[in-house]
């Protein structure tokens, strides 16, 4: 089917979402809860784009293409709606991301600074049980991503979503720490976490400009 | 994204045969950390404890970064010069008493393709003795050598990708979510959206959880399984007459021989209820799109070679071959095992598993290297240990592989490497083998060298060098080259890129593989010469004279050691997730905090019958040797049946191992010992066997 990206002509196959055809015509849409190894998931309101004679801008990830389409990906509502959710996001961490996650880039594409709103941000809760394994839980934005790597890309089913609103979070196992847990260290959560809030200890110690050898015969 | 690191390389893992393909990320000079290349075919943005996290071996301080050689009962550190004089001096002087067969080479199946073919030319033309063998021997020799028979290539006839087309998946004799962890996930994510999985093993393994059937099977009956199958499928109307009639041969002995194989008698050899023999063959055979797996636990038998023949005739009598979803997919253990064979590291085949008799292949070899070769093919790996403890071998040299640790009948092995005139060792760490060396080189891991692996698809894929060799290490390359020079014969290669491209030359099914054009996809061969590759083999016919596959009439024949009074348990051995073959990788990392030691899987009742507790240290005793681990009693193992892994050096499994080995391919028997268990007492602790713990 056909549909037009700001503007710009593209051809799909029935099924294609909205962020699909954008990337095959180079327009970039950001995205925070989306990894294109698991199912979208439609939660985090990042990718909102905007349709001509649409009600109200929608998300990118999880709506489909329909012939003759017209969508903005740029539109002021939209980007609005979007950026005010990184925004909030990012009101609730203790740090700004570092530079080099996909929150970080997303707000850099939204040039959001320090967040208006101020008020309880997050305390530092770490888990370095996990030989390889960081969890970092104040810096979860409860994306669900690790959930659906692990359960959609390994199978393991470890992790799972816990708490409300401000307290919620991913825990492994039952609160038992990855090792204890059906874990199988694949590090599927670490690779597709937006924030660093699974991470490995070797990327943490990167700071610290770690050398020497380690690892000899036990 | 990643402005943290200084350099991210993107290459192929050097564990299993999956062949994931990694970006290694490199901060000064250090791996920092390795996550899944998102455009791998096979792991499609994925990876496992291994190769994501189990990349601290490459900079331990264990790593040999300077040449030893022997001297006065010990080691001490000597330049490259020294280390290769003494090679050329002890070879020139055995080739000069003895011949050229009194020495013998053993590639590597972690070793890159190039690698392995620098090796076997170097042994071919610069020893002069077709005496090359590698560790493919010891897994999948049997595989290869059945698929050839059956339908004409070594090497599966699709893609992993089949796992997802299939509509129905047979697993034999493997365990994927541990052995082969990506490829596990997938087929664990494809049974949990629709495909009906049959499991058959000794054991319930985890993928048994998400299948349809599972066939409890005792092990060394895979061949009577097997025929069982084949009655069902012709008993009950199931067979593909027109495949059979238009693409087969040899029908007819097989429908005549597999008559007796009634799921009764079946299930009085193998165990597995009559019912669920019936109910699997109707499975497979009335699907779709029907793919086979199987592993080592086919393989590893006295008649490991026939049972592939007969997994081959299940997917001829059913036509499940040569089309999307209907694949035979062996799972190869080792990232490179079927590269190293494809390019003629083996004692009677050059690249491509032609043989050495063949005399317009040979003679193109000759042609190109400058030398005249034998036409008789040399020694495999079992008989190269028999030639050292006869004296007719008098030295080796030994690549990546530490036979002392993972072959079997360790004493045996231990005795030939003893009784040798002299050994070079190549690798990135001593081992137990190295324990006998003259010369120990240093060499490269995976993540320090260039060339390419093929991984268990057939698919040829980059190697680069995500970081430098440590010290005065050099690359398997450099060292082969400099070796094969020092020898007297100059191979004239600048880069592993000129091997490939002179195993393109002289390898018609290899004419368009290039460096160059493998890219990020790889290239499954065969590759024609404008490039074009072949992911789905058999399409339209067979490798095999008239283009039709063979089909193989093989009975069950009992496996070579049998349970009886003195030893009435069957020991099964096999690989954890978390470990790597000999462990000399992963036991050098924090998998060895997720696993730090080994245990021997009991079921409830016999654990119960020899009065021993979850925990509880036991002596495990075969007719060759004994080894001392605790129990771990679980369900998961059928009753009669005991299972360890051997990735521990101080449960040196393999003492174990008897002589027995495949019939057509020297393949050893590792997966059916007959053993006795007993509460270790007070003799927990004591050395046992002929390797106690030294590490």
């Amino acid at each position: 089917m056909r549909l037009e990206i700001d503007g710009q002509p593209v051809e799909v196959e029935p099924g294609a979402t909205i962020l699909e055809a954008a990337q095959a015509a180079g327009r970039y849409v950001p995205t925070l809860c989306f990894d294109d190894r698991m199912a979208p998931f439609g939660a985090c309101r990042v990718c909102m784009v905007s349709m001509e004679g649409g009600a109200a801008p929608v998300a990118a990830c999880t709506t489909l293409c329909r012939d003759d389409m017209k969508v903005q990906t740029e539109e002021a509502t939209a980007r609005r709606i979007a950026a005010a959710t990184v925004e909030l996001v990012l009101s609730e961490l203790p740090e700004p991301p570092a530079e080099h996650t996909e929150l970080a880039t997303v707000a850099r594409y939204f040039k959001i600074g320090e967040p208006r709103w101020q008020g309880e941000r997050r305390r530092p809760a770490h888990d370095r049980r996990h030989p390889y394994l960081a969890l970092q839980h104040e810096l979860c934005i409860s994306c669900g991503r690790c959930v659906r790597a692990c359960d959609e890309v390994q199978g393991a089913f470890a992790l799972t979503a816990t708490g409300r609103g401000f307290h919620s979070g991913i825990t492994a196992g039952l609160d038992s720490g990855f090792v204890d847990s059906t874990c199988v260290s694949c590090g599927a959560c670490a690779d597709t976490c937006p924030t660093d809030a699974i991470t490995e200890h070797s990327l943490l110690e990167l700071a610290s400009e770690y050398t020497g050898e380690e690892g000899g015969t036990p | 994204m990643n402005s943290r690191f200084d350099a991210t390389t993107t290459t192929t893992c050097g564990y299993c045969g999956v062949g994931c393909r990694l970006d290694a990320h490199r901060v000064g000079g250090r791996i920092m950390s390795i996550s899944p290349a998102l455009d791998g075919p096979a792991n499609k943005g994925h990876t496992c404890v291994k190769g994501r996290f189990a990349h601290q071996f490459t900079r331990s301080r264990d790593r040999l970064t300077a040449p030893l050689v022997r001297e006065s009962g010990g080691f001490r550190l000597a330049s490259w010069e020294e280390a290769i004089d003494r090679i050329a001096d002890a070879f020139g002087r055995i080739k000069a008493e003895h011949g050229p067969d009194a020495i013998a080479g053993l590639a590597s199946s972690r070793a890159t393709n190039e690698d392995c073919y620098v090796m076997q030319r170097m042994m071919r033309a610069a020893v002069g003795t077709h005496n090359i063998d590698n560790c493919s021997r010891v897994c999948h020799s049997p595989t290869s050598w059945a698929l050839r028979r059956s339908f004409g290539m070594s090497g599966a006839t699709g893609s992993f990708d089949d796992i997802e087309a299939a509509d129905v998946g047979l697993i034999i004799g493997a365990n994927p979510t541990q052995g082969h962890p990506v490829v596990g996930a997938r087929i664990k994510q494809a049974a949990i959206k629709g495909l009906k999985l049959i499991t058959a093993d000794p054991r319930r393994i985890e993928l048994a959880d998400y299948g349809q059937l599972h066939l409890g099977i005792r092990p060394g009956t895979n061949a009577a399984l097997l025929n069982g199958l084949a009655h069902v499928v012709i008993r009950d109307g199931l067979v593909n007459e027109s495949f059979v009639a238009e693409r087969t041969e040899g029908y007819d002995a097989v429908a005549e021989l597999v008559e007796a194989y009634t799921p009764e008698a079946v299930e009085e050899i193998t165990s597995v209820p009559a019912a669920d023999l019936v109910a699997a063959a109707h499975l497979y055979a009335r699907s779709e799109r029907g793919s086979i797996l199987w592993g080592l636990g086919v393989t590893e038998h006295r008649y490991g070679s026939e049972c592939v023949r007969l997994i081959c005739n299940l997917a001829l009598l059913t036509g499940n071959v040569g089309r999307p979803g209907a694949a035979l997919l062996p799972l190869r253990g080792q990232n490179n095992v079927q590269g190293s064979s494809d390019h003629g590291a083996l004692p009677d085949t050059f690249t491509d598993y032609r043989h050495v008799s063949d005399e317009e292949v040979a003679s193109s070899f000759e042609a190109r290297w400058g030398v005249t070769m034998k036409r008789e093919p040399g020694m495999k790996i079992p008989e190269m240990f028999d030639a050292a403890v006869e004296g007719r071998l008098r030295a080796m040299f030994i690549f990546g592989e530490d036979v002392a640790q993972t072959d079997p009948n360790t004493e045996h092995v231990v005795h030939a490497l003893e009784s040798l005139d002299f050994l070079v060792c190549q690798d990135i760490f001593e081992n137990e083998t190295t324990k006998f060396a003259d010369v120990i080189l240093p060499a490269s891991s995976f993540l320090e060298k260039t060339g390419t692996f093929t991984n268990a698809e057939r698919r040829v894929q980059l190697v680069q060098a995500a970081n430098d060799p440590p010290g005065a290490a050099k690359t398997d390359f450099e060292i082969l080259t400099t070796v094969s020079r020092a020898l007297g014969h100059e191979m004239g290669y600048d880069t592993p890129s000129d091997v490939m491209d002179e195993i393109a030359e002289l390898t018609p099914r290899y004419a368009g593989i290039s460096h160059a054009r493998i890219g990020r996809r790889g290239l499954q061969w065969p590759v024609a010469p404008d490039g074009t590759d072949t992911p789905i083999l058999y399409e339209r016919e067979f490798e095999l004279p008239g283009g039709r596959a063979q089909f193989a009439a093989l009975p069950y024949k009992p496996p070579g050691d049998q349970a009886d009074e003195e030893f009435p348990l069957i020991l099964v051995t096999g690989r954890r997730l978390e470990h790597y073959n000999a462990g000399t990788m992963t036991r050098r990392t924090g998998n060895l905090t997720l696993m730090s030691s080994d245990s021997l899987e009991v079921h409830p009742d016999d654990a119960a019958a020899l009065g021993v507790q979850d925990g509880e240290t036991v002596t495990l005793r075969s007719r060759r040797g004994q080894v001392q681990l605790p129990v771990q009693i679980t369900p998961r193992i059928e009753p009669g049946h005991v299972f360890t892994a051997f990735h521990f050096p101080e449960v040196r499994t393999n003492l174990l191992i008897g002589p027995s080995a495949d019939v057509n391919t020297s393949c050893p028997e590792y997966k059916v010992v007959a053993v006795a268990v007993e509460p270790a007492g007070d003799r927990v602790g004591e050395p046992v066997g002929a390797g106690a713990a030294t590490a």
